[in-house]
């Protein structure tokens, strides 16, 4: 790759994202299955406690690409050239979806809550991964479908 | 009446043999920022119609206009 040009770079890494970016999502998405089948209560083993860990890591790292556009180990300008107007419009699109679906968990949660307790961190647990999950799934589609006719 | 930004950047990208990649780099943006405008996915904001207006060499008005 070094001996291509800020565009072709930048092309390269921006169809390489949109391909990526729905497995991602799907992928972070049934990872929390793993958090649904651990034991209940506050108090869990060293293991679970370790999994809540790479969960709340891989959530920060996700959480901050989707803020600011990612690929922070690339020069400037083709940061800047990957992060153009439509990257720029996809991503606050997709911000919108996913605080629109984390709302919409809230509300759920809030229902449920009605009828049986419900733990906060299992709660924020919840809420967060579907916001996060919902806005990567359409982060990918939108850049996929900005990639297609070309 | 729902209205529309309309444009004939395809024709004219097309009347100077270039390539979507080719006008994108003249640009300044991805491929995929040409494609979206081209197709009518993506509304560009005035400083991009006017720098592909640039790019073209044709004035704006006659690359965007408003379809109702």
């Amino acid at each position: 790759m070094g001996d291509r040009s800020v565009f072709e770079r930048a092309d390269f890494l921006s169809r390489r994202r949109a391909r990526i970016l729905p497995f991602l999502g799907v992928i972070y998405i049934a990872q929390q299955a793993s958090y649904l089948t651990m034991a209940p209560g506050p108090a869990h083993r060293t293991v679970d406690q370790l999994k809540i860990s790479a969960w709340l890591v891989l959530s920060a790292i996700l959480l901050a690409a989707l803020a600011t556009n990612g690929f922070w180990l690339q020069p400037r300008e083709v940061r800047s050239m990957i992060d153009d107007e439509v990257a720029r419009s996809n991503r606050s699109d997709a911000m919108r979806f996913g605080f629109v679906f984390a709302m919409l968990t809230c509300i759920a949660v809030y229902l449920i809550t009605m009828f049986e307790p419900v733990a906060g961190r299992d709660a924020v647990h919840v809420v967060m991964s579907d916001g996060l999950g919902a806005a990567l799934l359409r982060w990918g589609w939108l850049e996929r479908a900005a990639h297609r006719n070309g | 009446m729902a209205e529309r930004l309309a444009n004939c950047l395809k024709e004219k990208r097309a009347a100077l043999g270039l390539t979507q990649a080719e006008l994108a780099e003249r640009v300044g943006v991805t491929r995929k920022t040409v494609n979206t405008v081209e197709n009518g996915i993506f509304t560009p904001s005035a400083t991009l119609a006017l720098k592909l207006a640039v790019a073209l060499n044709v004035p704006v008005e006659q690359l965007f206009w408003i379809e109702r």
